[in-house]
């Protein structure tokens, strides 16, 4: 199946969305999600990057808390609420909420 | 006379809830209820950012044009305009990679004169003994 998931916590989830396996995986970083893409906890980049997936952060989440897509982690894409509902209209069958 | 003191600690992060608006719009309420006190009786309140909370004290949040809500940003602010003391826990920005010049330091562009402080944990835990009355966020 082809997955879209999306991630709104930071120190919560990691767990369900590491035993998640898809043909294709796309991880939609939302809310409190960003801090995925934007922050190194003692200098290391979230381990849920390191998943086989396409990864996907929302801009208007990151601004409102103060990052730009210059903090973004290179394996993420920085996407508008627009591109992600063409996300989950034309690239993920199945999308869900952790 | 006496100053009943209280510590406002911040360890959420911003936005996906309301804790950390509440405790800054508290610790910036405390300041008016002193017209309920007693003559000479005062109310001196702290905010303290811990753990995830540091992650409130960045700078350039555009909360207003994305959810249409007045940022924690101008919130830290109107707490430093009221001359509020707030400290933010040095090492929990050592431990996100978080510079000084990333964060609200100051309102001074809202006439504040006051400043946050970088503290070590050392110093909050001192406020938090020292402090009347202690809430966490």
């Amino acid at each position: 199946m082809k997955l879209g998931v999306f991630m709104s916590d930071f120190k919560t989830g990691s767990d369900v969305l590491n035993r998640l396996s898809a043909e294709k995986l796309g991880i939609i970083l939302v809310g409190n999600g960003i801090y995925h893409a934007t922050v190194k906890d003692t200098g290391k980049a979230s381990s849920i990057l390191d998943k086989s997936a396409n990864f996907y952060v929302l801009a208007e989440d990151l601004e409102s808390r103060g990052f730009n897509s210059s903090n973004v982690d290179s394996r993420v894409k920085v996407v508008t609420y627009g591109d992600v509902v063409d996300l989950m209209f034309n690239d993920y069958e199945k999308v869900i909420w952790i | 006379m006496a100053t009943r003191r209280l510590a406002f600690v911040i360890r959420s992060l911003p936005y996906k809830t309301e804790a950390s608006r509440l405790a800054l719009t508290h610790a910036i309420a405390s300041q008016t209820v002193e017209i309920y006190l007693e003559d000479g009786d005062l109310v001196e309140p702290v905010v303290c950012f811990i753990g995830d909370g540091v992650m409130n004290c960045l700078k350039n949040q555009q909360a207003m044009k994305n959810y249409g809500l007045t940022s924690i940003e101008q919130h830290m602010k109107n707490s430093l305009l009221l001359d509020l003391k707030v400290l933010i826990c040095k090492e929990d920005l050592d431990k996100f990679g978080i510079k000084e010049d990333a964060l609200i330091m100051d309102a001074e562009d809202i006439g504040g004169e006051t400043k946050a402080q970088i503290v070590p944990y050392s110093e909050i835990q001192k406020e938090m003994e020292a402090v009347d009355h202690l809430q966490f966020f």
